[in-house]
């Protein structure tokens, strides 16, 4: 029987040529959409890195004018001082402008052994950063004063450039130079730990590549955030307070104050919303497709009544009629679904976007079961209705 | 082999509810070859969609092959229409899209049986009705007596008991339907298939054994 349908589909191939392309297309729309929902769900599934509740972003701009670092670095650190005695601060760390959560990027690119990586975040933090963020380390240690006199200039990484630069390999140790050109710069920067990657542009982005380097002496001058950990309980008239507390110190200087939480919040919407659009823009492609493939197949069954009847007469039971139709149409979404795959595996083997081919793999896989069961839902009541002709009246028609 | 009781049917639509068998009886022997005749409307098709059991009768029973039929299911319906019946109708029900050859094996595909043996019986049935040439054809290849004799085969390659023929050469010039009539007497001779055919040919009609006349639904010889 199989081959019998399929030499039927075959010497109708110019009718099923459309019914094809559309499902070929749908099928090509709903990989996309499902690539995009699988990254943005691996993104989400894993860890954030560090712990966002309850820590607070300090927005300043530098305006102390200090005869010299010396000065400044007295300034700020009288600052730190300050903050430290208020009641409800745990912990308090400045920090390059790159905070979690914020639109702010700065990239570079590192090398080992000849081989560049680019896109790399760049952080200047704290020793106390850590403590703030309650960042994880998975290898190795954090900064601390001992750092200062470090022959290499120490960076921590996150565990994603790990994997990328040294695999399953101990990075703790290791040597690579700062930019894209190698031996240029090389073996400028020690590693001294990793941590867990920081999902620093929320829940949906992945945490990427990123590169810690310690604050030095002259710091100061380029820095712009404060990260304050306040405990659990810390009330709006705390933060009133630590407002003042900032404000009357930086007489010259504009203080805002932002919870991590809320701009967790913004930047996943700043995710999410073209995810919607592209959601919904699928969705009306997919009902799009579905009503016409069900009228499709609904018109294909009724210009074959005639067909229908006469295998009825010559014993065809009305569900094996009804089965024919929709076996027919899943053959027919199985050779677009073929073709489909062709075109969508080139994705993941010419690296597109260098996403990881299981994602890739999961969106083909997801796709092919969606486009199964849309065709199998949409055979399904014209299959019926054919299996409702009485062969009577339907050879009684041509 | 056939035995009609009673038998009545009523189409019923929205305004009108037509009459179209009133009553008829019809016993038909083994191998017999018996012709219907009469007046476009008179029933002729519905009574042998009936006979065919791809109609059910709205009154009166139906026996064949000493078998009760009315409370057979869908499938055993299916079952019997496929082991002991053939159909040939005046427009052929060819699938245009099969070839002549797959054409002719579709009843069989309701069957077991391996691919293998199926082309042989549908290869056997061709070379019956004079086509063995042509099985690679598609039917819009072929002429109207082709087309015909495409459906003979069809019709008489799972080795029915009964034929039952619609106007077989209604669409057909006489020496095409002479040449269709004389494969149906061979049938019915050389095999002893019993035949019901509807014609509105009194020539074709008087080669078979027996005829039965209709006229608004009732018999009336
Ligand atoms: N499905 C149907 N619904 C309603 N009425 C029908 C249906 N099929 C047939 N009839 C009516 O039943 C009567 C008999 O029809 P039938 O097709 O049996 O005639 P016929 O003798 O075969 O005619 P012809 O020689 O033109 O083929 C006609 O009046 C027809 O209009
Ligand atoms: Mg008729």
């Amino acid at each position: 029987m199989f081959k019998h349908l399929f030499k039927l589909i075959w010497n109708k191939k110019k009718q099923n040529f459309l019914l094809m392309s559309e499902m070929l297309f749908s099928f090509l729309v709903l990989f996309a959409v499902f690539t995009l929902l699988v990254y943005y769900y691996n993104n989400y599934k894993k860890p954030m890195g560090f712990e966002y509740k309850n820590v607070w972003v300090v927005n300043y701009n530098n305006a102390y004018k200090a005869t010299n670092t010396d000065s400044l670095t007295q300034f700020y650190e009288t600052l730190r001082q300050n903050l430290k005695a208020l009641p409800d601060v745990k912990e308090i760390s400045f920090c390059s402008d790159n905070v979690p959560f914020s639109q702010n990027t700065w990239q570079g690119s590192v090398n080992y052994k000849g081989n560049p990586v680019g896109g790399v975040n760049q952080y200047t933090v704290e020793d106390s950063y850590k403590n703030t963020m309650t960042a994880e380390l998975l290898e190795g240690r954090w900064f601390n004063k001992g750092d200062v006199a470090a022959k290499n200039r120490p960076i921590i990484i996150s565990s994603d450039l790990k994997e990328k630069l040294f695999g399953n390999e101990r990075a703790v140790g290791k040597l690579v130079g700062d930019g894209d050109q190698p031996g240029h710069d090389k073996n400028a920067m020690k590693i001294i730990g990793v941590i867990q990657g920081v999902k620093a542009k929320g829940d949906y982005a992945p945490a990427g590549y990123a590169v810690y380097h310690r604050t030095d002496t002259g710091s100061f001058h380029s820095l712009g955030k404060i990260m304050v950990q306040v405990t659990p309980g810390a009330t709006a008239a705390f933060e009133a307070r630590l407002y003042k507390t900032l404000a009357n110190y930086m007489k010259d200087s504009n203080v805002e104050i932002e919870h991590l939480t809320s701009k967790r919040k913004d930047i996943n919407y700043f995710t999410l919303v073209p995810m919607i659009v592209l959601l919904i823009v699928g969705g009306f492609l997919v009902i799009n497709v579905a009503l016409g493939l069900f009228g499709v197949l609904w018109y294909n069954i009724n210009k074959r009544r005639g067909e229908i009847g006469l295998r009825r007469a010559v014993g065809a039971t009305g569900n094996s009629v009804s089965s024919q139709l929709i076996t027919e149409s899943m053959i027919l979404a199985t050779l677009s679904l073929i073709l489909g795959t062709f075109f969508a595996i080139q994705f993941p083997l010419l690296n597109v976007f260098d996403l990881p081919a299981s994602i890739y793999i999961v969106a083909i896989f997801c796709s092919i079961g969606f486009i199964y069961v849309l065709v199998f839902l949409c055979s399904l009541y014209p299959g019926k209705q054919a299996a409702a002709i009485y062969p009577a009246v339907a050879l009684h028609e041509e | 082999m056939i035995s009609l009781q009673n038998i009545e049917k009523v189409y019923r639509t929205n305004t009108v509810e037509t009459l179209a068998l009133n009553s008829i009886s019809l016993d038909i022997a083994k191998g017999e070859f018996l012709s219907i005749m009469g007046p476009s409307g008179c029933g002729k098709s519905t009574l042998l969609n009936i006979m065919g059991l791809l109609d059910q009768p709205s009154k009166g029973a139906i026996k064949i092959a000493d078998q009760k039929t009315d409370h057979l299911s869908d499938k055993q319906l299916a079952n019997f229409r496929n082991q002991k019946l053939g159909f040939i109708f005046q427009s052929y029900h060819l699938i245009n899209d099969l070839q002549v050859l797959d054409n002719v094996e579709l009843p069989l595909l309701y069957r077991s049986g391996s691919a293998k043996e199926r082309r042989k019986l549908a290869t056997e049935a061709l070379e019956k009705v004079g086509l063995a040439n042509r099985i690679k054809h598609f039917p819009n290849q072929l002429s109207g007596g082709q087309k015909q004799r495409v459906a003979i085969a069809r019709a008489i390659v799972g080795r029915p008991e009964i034929i039952l023929a619609d106007e077989p050469t209604g669409n057909l010039d006489s020496a095409m339907g002479n040449e269709i009539m004389d494969i149906l007497m061979q049938l019915n001779q050389k095999d002893g298939t019993t035949i019901v055919m509807v014609t509105h040919d009194e020539n074709m009609a008087h080669k078979t054994h027996r005829l039965v006349r209709l006229f608004d639904g009732s018999q009336v010889q």
